[in-house]
Parts: structure tokens; C-alpha cells; sequence
């Protein structure tokens, strides 16, 4: 990667996690880099490491500073949705790997159970499109391809990007949904007066309206997540709010067997997603719409 | 109206806020009109069943789901709101251009648009599965939604036609407050038409919709279907003798819905254009627009290039259209055109979904078609009983004096008996 790319603060706490083996391997060069040879280290990492100061952290911040700061509360009524924990100072993002995803469609059987989306309903949050090769063409994607996957194909997952700019929380008519202040875009079911005006605005087909009370089996369901309270409004991928506040990660993130999902927190600098965003190249997807998804995809 | 609130004037005349309805007329009513009244009630008691169904099951019984969000309701709110234009821009002309020939019809004008616009609004509430909730429209409306503009504008905007129509009835305020009641309902009507064009046309997520060209398209198929519906309604009118009319108003009307239709179908041809343009299309908006030019939906949006054109050809042959029959043929046409394109742009937005998945044509289920069958019943019984009960003939001397209002209730009394 880049000299940009690999700064890193001498205040850096003690990371976790499989990605960030490399980088703690790196730390622990810029540590002792002063007992090592100059020339057995590439000169920007003894340059970096070693020299790391305040301002540089402040930089190293800066390349996702836009982004995080662009994600602001959207018609945050002041109180946290009623279902769910307050937020956090999280600055919550996912990034998927579209190189990897095999379309196995476990995210989204883990996440209708997670969910509790009723078995009825004839949705799910996630819906991944098999892709034709050569282009980005959703006119020509199929998210109803067999069970297995095609390997000529490329898979997409598509759910609620939680935008910076969501259409759907300026187009509700009555502020029954907004989006809270570590970015999850959430629905009060209570308020929800099926107008469906938010299906109508969202780019991403990432809405759904319960046309039907959700069913979902006694024995499978949730205690964390409402079921009744859905019947006749609309919902949505939520980033496992019921878990992600807890600190857990997200149900599809778990369930996947490929790990092209991370998900993490853009305000820690040393997040998956955070290192992601800034180390490879990432698109979103419906650019053009300008409603700065929160989900990146990379591969 | 001095002391008691409900006074008699004339045998089977109850004078109620200054109106004089005159429920003897339907004692001396037909045979054929009772028939009719009795039908409606039918028709409405089955919209209303098939509401209660609604309400009990859920969305599951409507044929609208995730790809197509909104549809016969919303397809019928733009129609009705836009059929209601046309009625309050002739009635406006009178006042505002002086266009005398129109003067007739200012009550029936008002009141076809008031009731359009009543349907319109109650097409949202049977579509709501909890109607009680649209009072957080007024508790927390969200000043980005074009809903909050376009449902406020509706409801105001009926308020206006009503008081306008009591206004013009009673000749209260004289012919001033008439003026100024036409100062407000006018920009109310335009500003009406352009938040319902607003609800498409604001979504950056719906390719098609998402054109300024929206806006006037609504405002000129509005208009001219407005008057196309006031010409059918007023030769009905007449040939139930209740109102007597003028050939040169029909004339009028010919001529001025001949002229909406040509700007409509040029804002038409031009939308197309810029899709189908080789350097202008894009392949979201092609793909799209390609299933009503050969696709699924050509049964649907065909009709509205031939019944426009049509309609226009007929209104444009010099020698012809003077005929009632032509007008009536023209305008019918033109209605029912309009319609068709309104089904066609809401499926515009809908038939090739965000993630660009295309879903066959949505057609209404049979309680879908039960509501909407009833809530046109209900606006036409109250055009109904209005034309025999409501004093809607405009008397030779209106506007001069107040007493002038007087009389009203009585002339078409004497012409239904």
C-alpha cells in the first residue's frame, strides 16, 4: 500500500482482530525502530512509526473525517428509538467483499432468524443479486438465482445502507423513521402510518412493507426484537441494532463463511472498516444517487 | 337565517347557513333517478365492506406489494386531483379573465372540484391500515416530505371549494368576496397539482418520475381532462334538464380543452423524446420506458398517445367540432386517456424496481376495485342529489345584488318538476 495509507499514531491502543495482525506486526516494528537497522526497514515505516506524533493522528483521521462527518443524526427526535439501546459515539459502517461473497445466501437466512422477519413476509433485508460479469448492470442482475451460486457470476449483497443523506427519512411524512446519531437510519413502528412513501425514495430496494402480520415460529423467535408491533408498517435492515449497541457484530457479519463482511466503527481508527476504507479500493453502490451509502463494497 | 338555524322558504325548501336546499325536489324526483341513487348505495355499501376487509386482513388483500407500493389509490389520487383543476380553472377564468360564457357553470365548477378532491382524500384514508395515525401529519410533519405539501394543499383546498361554493350560493360578500375567494383558490389549485407532481417527481430513486417536466405534464393533463370531465357533466346536466346552457360556452370549452390537449402531448412527446435520444438515454431510463412502448404495460400507455391524439384530431376539424356529439366524444376520450396515463405513471415508477428488477403489471385485487368503485359512488351521489337538492344554477341576474341568491333555490324546481 501507500505511504498514506499506513500512518500510524504512537497512541494507537492494542489492536484486535484478524486483519489487524499485519498492522500490530507493524507497530511493534515502529516500536523497537530505533533498536533496528534503518536499512533492514523501509524507509516510510521507520520514517512513520517510529516519529509518530499528535498531528499525525490528526491526519490519519482526517481521510475518513469527511465521511463520518457527513453521517449526521437525520430528524433525530432526541430519544432513541424504543426497541433498542441508546447509541453510542459509534460511527457504525459495513464493507463487503464482493470478490469473496460465493452468493451462499447465509447472511440472509441469519438475518430473517436474527430479525425475526416473519416467514410469511416475502421479503428479507438482504438481497443478493447474482451479477453478470463486465459491468455493474442491476437491470441484468437476478436475486432469484438457484441455490449454489454460478461461477461465472459475481454476487452483490444488497440491504439498508444506513446513508448519510437517506431519501427515505426526508421523504417520511411523519419523522417515523430517522436516522440516530451513530448513524443507524431506524423506524418507529408505533408511527409508521404505511403511507410507503419510503419504499417509493430508497435507491436500494431496502425497505419492505408487512402486507401480511408477520409469522415467526414460537421456538425461533427473538425476545430482543419486535414481531407484532410490524404488522401493517414498514421495516429494515437496522445493522442488528439489538446487537451491535450490545458490542456484538451483526448477524450476516457472523454468518458469513467467507468473511467478505466486517463491520465496525469508523470513529475507531482501528476498526476493520476504518482500515479498510483506508488502505483499499472501495465504491459504493448508486453513487450517482448522492445518498452516501454506509455500506462499501471492495474487491 | 336569523333566529332558527333551519328555515323553510318554500314548500319542501329548508333554508340551512343561507342555502336553500330544496329537499321537495326529490319527492317529485323519477322513477329512473331513484333507480340510480339506489344503485350508487349499493355499490357504496360494497366499497364499504370491502374497506372493513381491507382494515381486517391487512394489506394481504390488496394486489399491491413491495414493487408496486402504492396502486389504484394512488393512481386515482393523481386522477381526481387533477379532474378537479379543470373545473376551478374555468370557474376562475370567469372571475379573474372575465370570460362571461363560462358563468353557468361557476357552482357546478366548484363543487365537481370540491367532491374530486374529497375522493382523492379519502382514497388515502382507505388506503391507511391505521387511519387514526394520519393525525401525526399534523403532530409531527416533516417539512422534506412532499406528502405533508401535497396532503395539506388537498385538504385546504376542499375547504376552499366548499366555502367558495357556499359563498357563491348564498352571494355572501357579494361579487368582491367571490373575486377574492378565485385569488385563493386559483394558486391553491396549481399549488395543489404541483406537490401531487411532487410526490413522483422528487424521488432521485425512481428514473422516470424523476423529471421537472412532471410538474406542468400534471398540471396541462390536469387541466384538460378538468375540462373534458366539466363538459361531459354540464351536457348531462342539461340533458336531465336541470341546467340550460349556451352553444357557444360548449364551443368555448371545445376550443380551450383542444388547446390544454396539444401542450399536454407536446410536454409528452418531449419527456419521451429525451429518453429514447441517442445521447440522452440512459440505460435505466430505456429499459424502463421500453416495457409500455413493447413490453407489458403498451396495453396501458398506447391508449394514451392514440385517445390524446384522437381526441385532438377530433377537436381540431373546423367543420365538426361544434357537434355535442364530438365534443362529448373527444372529451370522454380524453378522460379516459388521462387515466390510462396516470395508471402508467405509476407504474412507470414501480414496474422496473431500484435494484432494477422488473415485476409483471399490477392490477388491482377485487377490494382494491370494490373501494375505489365506492368512493366514486360517493362522489357521484353527491353530485347526485346535489344537482336536484343544491341551488347550482347560476340565476340570469347573479353577481349583481345579494337578493339575487334568492331565487336560486327555486328555478330548478321548477325545472325538475
Amino acid at each position: 500500500m501507500t505511504k498514506k495509507n499506513d500512518p500510524i499514531p504512537a497512541d494507537a491502543t492494542a489492536p484486535e482482530g484478524l486483519t489487524l495482525s499485519r498492522r500490530s506486526f507493524i507497530e511493534g516494528l515502529g516500536a523497537t525502530a530505533g533498536i533496528l537497522a534503518a536499512g533492514s526497514v523501509p524507509a516510510f515505516l521507520s520514517a512513520t512509526a517510529g516519529s509518530a506524533t499528535a498531528s499525525e493522528a490528526a491526519v490519519e483521521g482526517d481521510s475518513l473525517a469527511p465521511i463520518i462527518e457527513e453521517d449526521q443524526a437525520v430528524n433525530y427526535p432526541g430519544k432513541p428509538v424504543k426497541y433498542a439501546d441508546p447509541a453510542g459515539d459509534q460511527k457504525w459502517a459495513m464493507v463487503i467483499d464482493v470478490k469473496a461473497c460465493i452468493g451462499c445466501r447465509r447472511c440472509v437466512y441469519a438475518c430473517v432468524k436474527e430479525n425475526n422477519i416473519g416467514r410469511n413476509s416475502g421479503f428479507t433485508y438482504i438481497q443478493v443479486l447474482e451479477m453478470e460479469p463486465g459491468k455493474i448492470d442491476l437491470e441484468k442482475a437476478d436475486p432469484h438465482y438457484t441455490e449454489g451460486g454460478d461461477p461465472d457470476k459475481w454476487y452483490l449483497p444488497v440491504q439498508c445502507m444506513q446513508c448519510a443523506k437517506p431519501t427515505c427519512v426526508y421523504g417520511c411524512p411523519v419523522i417515523a423513521t430517522w436516522k440516530e446519531p451513530d448513524g443507524i437510519v431506524v423506524i418507529d413502528y408505533d408511527k409508521c402510518i404505511a403511507c410507503r412513501n419510503c419504499l417509493v425514495t430508497c435507491p436500494y430496494d431496502a425497505r419492505h412493507f408487512n402486507w401480511v402480520e408477520p409469522e415467526v415460529p414460537a421456538a425461533e423467535r427473538n425476545p430482543l426484537v419486535p414481531v407484532e408491533e410490524k404488522a401493517g408498517v414498514v421495516e429494515k435492515c437496522t445493522f442488528c441494532i439489538q446487537r451491535t449497541r450490545n458490542g456484538q457484530t451483526t448477524a450476516c457479519v457472523e454468518a458469513c463463511p467467507v468473511g467478505a463482511r466486517k463491520f465496525g466503527d469508523l470513529n475507531d481508527p482501528e476498526s476493520e472498516v476504518s482500515i479498510l476504507l483506508k488502505t483499499r479500493r472501495v465504491w459504493r453502490l448508486k453513487e450517482e444517487t448522492g445518498n452516501e451509502p454506509m455500506i462499501w463494497y471492495v474487491g | 337565517m336569523a333566529k332558527k338555524l333551519i328555515t323553510t322558504t318554500a314548500p319542501g325548501v329548508y333554508r340551512f347557513i343561507g342555502v336553500d336546499f330544496n329537499i321537495g325536489a326529490l319527492k317529485s324526483a323519477g322513477k329512473r333517478y331513484w333507480m340510480f341513487v339506489a344503485l350508487l348505495g349499493i355499490i357504496i355499501t360494497l366499497g364499504i365492506v370491502a374497506w372493513g376487509t381491507a382494515l381486517a386482513n391487512g394489506g394481504s388483500v390488496m394486489a399491491m406489494r413491495d414493487n408496486y407500493p402504492w396502486g389504484l389509490w394512488f393512481t386515482n389520487y393523481m386522477y381526481y386531483v387533477g379532474l378537479s383543476a379543470g373545473g376551478l380553472i374555468v370557474y376562475a377564468s370567469v372571475h379573474l379573465f372575465g370570460a362571461e360564457q363560462f358563468k353557468p357553470l361557476s357552482r357546478l365548477a366548484v363543487l365537481q372540484a370540491g367532491v374530486l378532491v374529497m375522493l382523492a382524500l379519502l382514497g388515502i384514508i382507505t388506503d391507511m391500515e391505521r387511519p387514526w395515525r394520519a393525525v401525526y401529519m399534523l403532530l409531527t410533519p416533516n417539512g422534506t416530505s412532499p406528502f405533508v405539501y401535497t396532503g395539506s394543499a388537498a385538504n385546504i383546498y376542499m375547504i376552499i371549494c366548499f366555502v367558495d361554493l357556499w359563498v357563491l350560493i348564498t352571494g355572501f360578500g357579494g361579487k368582491k368576496l367571490a373575486q377574492r375567494m378565485t385569488l385563493i383558490a386559483l394558486p391553491f389549485a396549481i399549488y395543489l397539482h404541483t406537490t401531487t407532481a411532487f410526490v413522483l417527481s422528487l424521488n432521485k430513486s425512481r428514473e422516470l418520475w424523476n423529471s421537472a417536466v412532471m410538474v406542468p405534464i400534471f398540471l396541462t393533463s390536469a387541466t384538460a381532462s378538468g375540462i373534458a370531465l366539466l363538459l361531459i357533466c354540464a351536457y348531462i346536466m342539461q340533458s336531465i334538464g336541470v341546467f340550460k346552457f349556451a352553444s357557444s360556452m360548449f364551443r368555448s370549452l371545445a376550443t380551450l380543452l383542444a388547446t390544454v390537449i396539444i401542450i399536454d402531448l407536446f410536454l409528452l412527446l418531449v419527456e419521451i423524446l429525451s429518453v429514447f435520444w441517442p445521447t440522452s438515454a440512459k440505460p435505466g431510463h430505456v429499459v424502463r420506458l421500453e416495457h409500455f412502448f413493447t413490453g407489458e404495460y403498451a396495453w396501458a400507455f398506447i391508449p394514451v398517445l392514440i385517445l390524446g391524439i384522437g381526441a385532438f384530431v377530433l377537436l381540431a376539424g373546423r367543420k365538426t367540432r361544434h357537434l355535442p356529439a364530438i365534443q362529448i366524444t373527444a372529451s370522454a376520450m380524453y378522460v379516459v386517456a388521462i387515466f390510462f396515463k396516470r395508471y402508467s405513471l405509476m407504474a412507470m415508477g414501480f414496474s422496473t424496481n431500484t435494484l432494477g428488477q422488473y415485476s409483471s403489471p399490477y392490477f388491482p385485487s377485487l377490494v382494491e376495485v370494490l373501494i375505489a368503485l365506492g368512493l366514486l359512488s360517493v362522489g357521484l351521489m353527491i353530485m347526485t342529489l346535489s344537482a336536484k337538492v343544491l341551488p347550482l344554477q347560476v340565476p340570469e341576474d347573479e353577481h349583481d345584488e345579494e337578493p339575487a341568491a334568492l331565487g336560486a333555490g327555486a328555478e330548478p324546481v321548477v325545472e325538475a318538476g
